[in-house]
C-alpha cells in the first residue's frame, strides 16, 4: 500500500469534504423537506450561515497543502515542509517579539519592526502575527468540533437506536453503560483519557468523543422507542422486513433531524471543551484554547497586551455564536415540536 | 384618618430602620476600613514579614534540599560552618566550630578533617528533652550529636538525597549497608530506637568523636569539597531526642514537621496551609554569648567597597540577629504577593514579570519606586540553564560521531539567549559561555564560548559537514527530526520551548516537542528515552566540581542514575574531572578546568543557556540584604525600622471611602423605596 504523506491526505480529506458538502448540497436540492427546510433556514439566519461559511473557508484554505514554492529568503520554514494557502500568505511575517496591532516598532524596546504596519493584530511573544494564529486556529477548532461529532454521533446512535429498537438485555447493558459513564465526572475522565492516549488532536477529539456521546444516546433511545410503535414500522415486520433493514430504513431517516440538531449543538460545546482541556495544559496544539492559555498572564502586564486574547477570544465567540444560531434555527426548522411558519 | 396614620407609622418606621442601617454601616466605616492584614499591636516590633507559594513536604535536614525548606531549616539549625555574609566570591567561616577544620593527610592515602565544637552551645528549648530528664527543656550540643545525624544520612530508611558526597567519609557505605542488613535480619534490632541502633554498630567508623567537643571526619579518598557540605543543614546537630519523640503518635508532630535544631531562630507556629512564624531563640550561642564574638554572631566589619556604598558595614562588629520575629505568610498568586510588597505589607520582593517595566527602568529602578523608597539588588544566581544532548541517542549521541558532534555544534550556533532572556525574562540573565556560573571558581568573564557564539551561516555549513544539507536528512529526504522533552506542558513552557524549535527551524531541522508531566520526564531521562531536552542546576556550594561533575560519566543518568542526563562520556574529560575534583584551587586546578572547557566547546553535550540573576526589591526601612546566591537565608542579618514601616503603611494604604459613601448613598435610594413599599403591602 502506497504510504501517503500527512498533507496529502489533508488534501484527499478536503476534497472529499467538498464532493461530499456537494452532494449534500444536491440531495437538499432534490428533496422537498430538506430543501424548503434549507430555504427557512436561510432566511432566518442568513447572516449566521455567512458567518459559519467564512470559518469553513478558511478551514479548507488551511487544509490544503502543497510542497514548495518557498521563497528563498525565507528562513523560519523547514525544507521540502507542506504549507497552507494560509501559511503562504503570511510567509516572512514573523517579528523578534510583541507587536502592537499596526505598529511599526516593537512593543518592548522600540526597535523597528521587519514588517511595519502590516500585523493588523499584532504579533505574540516570539513575533508571530496573530491573525495568522488565529486563522489557523479555526481549522483546529472545526477539527475538534467535526472529528469528535463523527466519534461521538455515530457511537451514540449505535447504542441509543439499538437499546430503543431491540430493548431486552442489550437495552439493560446499555443503561448500565449510561449510567455508569453519567456517574463519573466528565472533566476527570477526560483528563484521565487525556493522560493515557497521550496528548495530541486525535486522543482529544477521542476522549471528547467518548465522553460525550451519551445525551444523544439517551434522546436516540427515547426516539426509537417511540418510533418501533408507529405503524409503519409495524407493517414493514408484518412483511418479513429484517430488523436492521428496520433500523436502516425507517427508523435512523426518522431520526435525521434529530442528528442535524445535536451534531450542531454539540460542534460548539466540543470547541469550548477544548479551551478549558488548554487551560488544564492538555489542549491541542494551536488552537485558540492555547492562545488564550498562552494571553492570560499577559493581561497582568504593564502595559497590557490585549490583542493576542481578544483576537482568539473573538474568533471562538464568533464561531460558537454562528454555529449555535444556526443550530437553533434547524431546530426550529425541523423539529415538528418547534416547527414554526417563516416570518 | 385611621389610614393614614397607619402610612405615617409605616413611615416612622421605615425611618428608623434607615436610620439603623446608615448607623451600622457608618460605624464600620472610620474604625474598621483598613488592609492591614496584621494586628495593629505589632507594629512597632522588629517583625520581617515574608510570604511562600507551597510549604516544604520536609523540615528534616537530613532530607530537606530545596529553597522553600532551607528558609526555615537554614534559620532554625545551625552548622559548624557557615558563608561569610558580605565577601564574594563566598568564603567558608567557623559557624558552631571554633575554627575552620585542621586538615590532616593519613599516611595511606586518606584524609582527616577535625572539628572543634564550641562548648556551652544549647539546642533550643524543647519537650522532647524531656526524654533524656524529665521536666529538661535543653542540653548541651556536644560531638555525637553531628555524628548521629551523618549516621542517619546514611540509613537508607531516612532517604536522604545527598547519600553521595558523604559516602567519601571512610565506612560510610559499609556502616548503611551493615544497617540495612542487621536490620532485616533482626527484627528486635529494628524495633529499637535509631540512636541505639547505629550506636550499637559503632557508628560510621569515619566519623569518630575523640571528645565531646571533637568530631573527626575521616575521608578514604581526597575530598576537599566536604567542607562545603559542613555548611549545609545536612550535617547539623540533631539530637537524637527529637528523632524519637517526634514519631507522629499521640499527637504529636512528626520529625518532618517540627524542627529542634541549634540555630538563630525556632519555629514557633506552622502551619503548611497559611503561615509560620521563626522567633528569636534565647539559647542561640550568639544571644547567650555576645562577648566570645563569634564570626557567624558577629555582624561582619570586612567586605566589598559596594557593601560600604550600601551602608552594609554600618553594623560592623554588632551582636546578630537584630530581628526578633520573621512572620511568612502563605500567597499562592504572585501579583497579590508583589501588591502586598507595594502597599509595605511585605518587607522585600522579588520583581514579578508582569510589572518589570514598570518597576525597572533602563536598569534601574523606575522614578515611582525610588519616590516610594524601595531599593533594588541585584545578583547572578550560582546556576545554570542548558539544553542537553543524549549521548545514548543514535542521531544526536556518540554512535553517530562526527557526523552528530557537528550537529550538535551547529544547533548550538543558533540560539540567541541574549534575544530568549530580552523576550521571555525582561533581560535578566547573564548568557552561559560555560557550566560554571559567576562567583564560582574556575569563572571567567571575559571567556568567550566559541561554539556559543550565534552564527547561522557558520552552523548551515556545519550542517552540511555533518551530512545534513538544509536540514535534508539523506535517508528519508526530508526535515532532520528530532525530539524535544520538555517536562512543562503549560501554554508559557511550550511558547518558550518554541523559541528553540523556531531558532533550529533555520537550519531545516524540524524538533518536535514531546511535552510530559515532571515524573515522566524523569522516567524518560532514566531510560535513556530522550533525544534532546532541558534542564538546570542550582548549586549546592561554590566550588566547579559541583557543576562539572555533571558531565562525569560516573554521574550518567541511564547507567547510574546519576544527574548526568545527557550521558556524556569523555575519557579526557574524566580524568581532568577526577584529578581537578581533589585539587585545592591553584593555577594547576585552573588549568584543568580550561582543558575541560575545551572538551565541552568541541563535544557540545549542552547548549549552554544562561545564568539567571536575581532582582530582588526591599523598602527603605529594610537594612543589610545582600544575596547569598546559594539556599542560605540571612534573617539574623536584616534589620528593620518598625516606626517608619507603619507610618508608609498607613500613607500608602490611606483608604478611599468616598466609593463607599457614593454606594451607600446609590443603595438607601434603592432600598428604602422598597422597605417602604413592602412595610405598605403588608398593611
Amino acid at each position: 500500500m502506497m504510504d501517503l504523506e500527512p498533507h496529502v491526505i489533508s488534501n484527499l480529506v478536503t476534497g472529499a469534504l467538498l464532493v461530499g458538502i456537494a452532494l449534500i448540497a444536491r440531495s437538499v436540492r432534490r428533496q422537498r423537506l430538506w430543501r424548503e427546510a434549507a430555504t427557512q433556514l436561510w432566511r432566518r439566519r442568513r447572516i449566521a450561515i455567512l458567518v459559519v461559511g467564512v470559518y469553513l473557508a478558511i478551514g479548507l484554505l488551511d487544509s490544503i497543502a502543497w510542497k514548495g514554492g518557498v521563497p528563498e529568503d525565507v528562513v523560519d520554514v523547514l525544507p521540502n515542509a507542506p504549507l497552507t494557502l494560509i501559511d503562504r500568505a503570511f510567509l516572512g511575517s514573523r517579528e523578534a517579539s510583541y507587536s502592537a496591532p499596526f505598529a511599526d516598532v516593537e512593543f518592548y524596546g522600540g526597535d523597528p519592526l521587519r514588517n511595519p504596519g502590516s500585523h493588523p493584530l499584532g504579533t505574540d511573544i516570539l513575533g508571530r502575527d496573530v491573525l495568522y494564529l488565529s486563522l489557523k486556529g479555526a481549522r483546529v477548532a472545526l477539527l475538534i468540533g467535526g472529528l469528535t461529532s463523527l466519534i461521538a454521533i455515530p457511537l451514540a446512535l449505535f447504542f441509543g437506536v439499538g437499546a430503543g429498537y431491540f430493548g431486552g438485555r442489550f437495552d439493560d447493558g446499555v443503561f448500565f453503560l449510561i449510567s455508569t459513564l453519567a456517574s463519573m465526572p466528565g472533566l476527570l475522565l477526560l483528563i484521565a483519557l487525556i493522560m493515557a492516549m497521550g496528548r495530541g488532536t486525535v486522543s482529544v477529539c477521542v476522549a471528547l468523543g467518548v465522553t460525550s456521546w451519551v445525551g444523544f444516546c439517551r434522546l436516540s433511545r427515547a426516539e426509537t422507542l417511540k418510533l418501533r410503535e408507529l405503524d409503519y414500522v409495524a407493517a414493514a415486520r408484518a412483511l418479513g422486513v429484517t430488523e436492521i433493514r428496520i433500523v436502516l430504513r425507517h427508523i435512523l431517516p426518522n431520526l435525521a433531524h434529530l442528528i442535524v440538531i445535536t451534531f450542531v449543538l454539540m460542534f460548539s460545546g466540543l470547541v469550548l471543551s477544548e479551551v478549558v482541556l488548554s487551560w488544564l495544559g492538555i489542549g491541542v496544539d494551536g488552537s485558540w484554547g492555547q492562545m488564550i492559555d498562552s494571553a492570560r498572564n499577559e493581561l497582568s502586564r504593564e502595559p497590557i497586551i490585549w490583542w493576542n486574547i481578544a483576537a482568539a477570544g473573538t474568533a471562538l465567540f464568533g464561531l460558537v455564536l454562528a454555529v449555535n444560531s444556526v443550530g437553533d434555527a434547524i431546530r426550529d426548522v425541523l423539529d415538528p415540536r418547534t416547527l414554526k411558519e417563516a416570518p | 384618618m385611621r389610614a393614614r396614620s397607619e402610612a405615617e407609622g409605616a413611615g416612622g418606621r421605615v425611618g428608623l430602620l434607615s436610620l439603623v442601617i446608615v448607623c451600622f454601616v457608618m460605624s464600620a466605616f472610620p474604625s474598621g476600613c483598613s488592609n492591614n492584614p496584621y494586628p495593629p499591636t505589632r507594629e512597632g516590633e522588629k517583625v520581617l514579614y515574608s510570604s511562600f507559594v507551597d510549604a516544604p513536604r520536609t523540615l528534616d535536614p537530613a532530607r530537606a534540599y530545596n529553597t522553600r525548606a532551607h528558609a526555615i531549616t537554614g534559620a532554625v539549625y545551625d552548622t559548624l560552618l557557615k558563608y561569610h555574609f558580605l565577601k564574594r566570591p563566598l568564603e567558608l567561616i567557623p559557624g558552631l566550630a571554633v575554627s575552620l577544620p585542621e586538615k590532616t593527610e593519613l599516611p595511606d592515602g586518606r584524609v582527616r578533617y577535625r572539628f572543634e565544637l564550641r562548648r556551652d552551645l544549647l539546642f533550643a528549648d524543647d519537650a522532647c528533652f524531656g526524654l533524656d530528664r524529665p521536666g529538661q527543656r535543653t542540653r548541651e550540643v556536644v560531638a555525637a550529636d553531628i555524628a548521629f545525624q551523618l549516621a542517619r544520612i546514611a540509613d537508607a530508611e531516612v532517604g536522604s538525597p545527598v547519600i553521595e558526597p558523604f559516602s567519601n567519609i571512610d565506612g560510610f557505605q559499609e556502616f548503611s549497608r551493615a544497617l540495612t542488613a542487621r536490620r532485616e535480619a533482626d527484627p528486635g534490632f529494628a524495633a529499637r530506637p535509631v540512636h541505639e541502633q547505629y550506636a550499637e554498630l559503632g557508628g560510621i567508623p569515619g566519623v569518630r568523636t575523640p571528645s565531646s567537643h571533637v568530631l573527626d571526619v575521616i575521608l578514604h579518598r581526597p575530598y576537599p569539597q566536604i567542607r562545603y557540605w559542613f555548611a549545609m543543614e545536612f550535617s547539623t546537630p540533631v539530637p537524637w531526642e527529637a528523632v524519637e519523640y517526634y514519631d507522629g503518635r499521640g499527637g504529636r508532630p512528626r520529625f518532618d514537621d517540627h524542627p529542634v535544631g541549634t540555630g538563630p531562630y525556632v519555629l514557633s507556629e506552622y502551619s503548611k496551609r497559611s503561615r509560620y512564624v521563626l522567633e528569636r531563640s534565647k539559647n542561640w550561642y550568639g544571644v547567650r554569648h555576645p562577648e566570645w564574638k563569634a564570626p557567624a554572631a558577629t555582624y561582619p566589619s570586612e567586605g566589598e567597597e559596594e557593601d560600604r556604598l550600601a551602608g552594609r558595614l554600618d553594623y560592623a562588629g554588632r551582636t546578630l540577629p537584630f530581628i526578633d520575629r520573621v512572620e511568612v505568610r502563605r500567597e499562592k498568586e504572585s501579583i497579590p504577593r508583589f501588591n502586598k510588597f507595594l502597599q509595605g505589607y511585605y518587607d522585600a520582593s522579588g520583581i514579578i514579570k508582569e510589572s518589570f517595566d514598570k518597576v525597572v527602568q533602563e536598569d534601574a529602578l523606575s522614578p515611582e519606586m525610588k519616590a516610594r523608597g524601595i531599593a533594588l539588588e541585584k545578583a547572578v544566581s550560582p546556576d545554570v540553564f542548558y539544553i542537553g544532548f543524549n549521548f545514548d541517542d543514535p542521531v544526536v549521541g556518540r554512535a553517530g560521531g562526527e557526523r552528530s558532534r557537528k550537529l550538535r555544534q551547529a544547533m548550538s550556533r543558533v540560539i540567541d539567549v541574549e534575544e530568549f532572556t530580552r523576550v521571555f525574562n525582561n533581560g535578566r540573565g547573564v548568557p552561559a559561555q560555560s557550566p560554571i556560573p559567576p562567583g564560582i571558581y574556575g569563572y571567567d568573564p571575559d571567556y568567550e564560548n566559541p561554539a556559543r557564539r550565534v552564527d547561522l551561516e557558520r552552523a548551515k555549513q556545519l550542517m552540511v559537514e555533518a551530512g545534513y544539507p538544509g536540514g535534508i536528512d539523506p535517508e528519508t529526504g526530508e526535515a532532520l527530526r528530532l525530539t524535544f522533552d520538555s517536562a512543562d506542558t503549560s501554554s508559557a513552557g511550550l511558547t518558550k520551548v518554541q523559541f528553540y524549535v523556531s531558532a533550529w527551524k533555520r537550519l531545516g531541522i524540524d524538533v518536535r516537542v514531546e511535552a510530559t508531566n515532571y515524573n515522566q520526564f524523569l522516567e524518560k531521562l532514566r531510560n535513556g528515552a530522550h533525544q534532546v531536552f532541558e534542564s538546570g542546576w542550582v548549586a549546592d556550594y561554590p566550588d566547579p566540581e559541583n557543576f562539572l561533575f555533571l558531565l562525569w560519566s560516573q554521574m550518567g543518568k541511564s547507567k547510574f542514575g546519576g544527574p548526568n542526563a545527557t550521558n556524556f562520556s569523555n575519557a579526557r574529560f574524566d580524568e581532568l574531572f577526577v584529578s581537578m575534583k581533589t585539587r585545592e584551587n591553584g593555577p594547576r586546578r585552573m588549568a584543568e578546568i580550561r582543558e575541560m572547557l575545551r572538551i565541552l566547546e568541541h563535544e557540545r553535550p549542552w547548549i549552554e543557556l544562561f545564568h539567571r540573576e536575581e532582582y530582588s526589591l526591599y523598602h527603605g526601612w529594610v537594612r543589610n540584604v545582600k544575596p547569598m546566591g546559594i539556599s542560605m537565608p540571612t534573617y539574623q542579618y536584616r534589620d528593620l525600622d518598625p516606626v517608619l514601616r507603619a507610618q508608609r503603611r498607613r500613607e500608602w494604604n490611606e483608604p478611599i471611602v468616598w466609593p463607599a459613601w457614593v454606594l451607600l448613598g446609590a443603595a438607601v435610594l434603592v432600598v428604602l423605596p422598597g422597605i417602604r413599599t413592602y412595610l405598605k403591602e403588608r398593611q
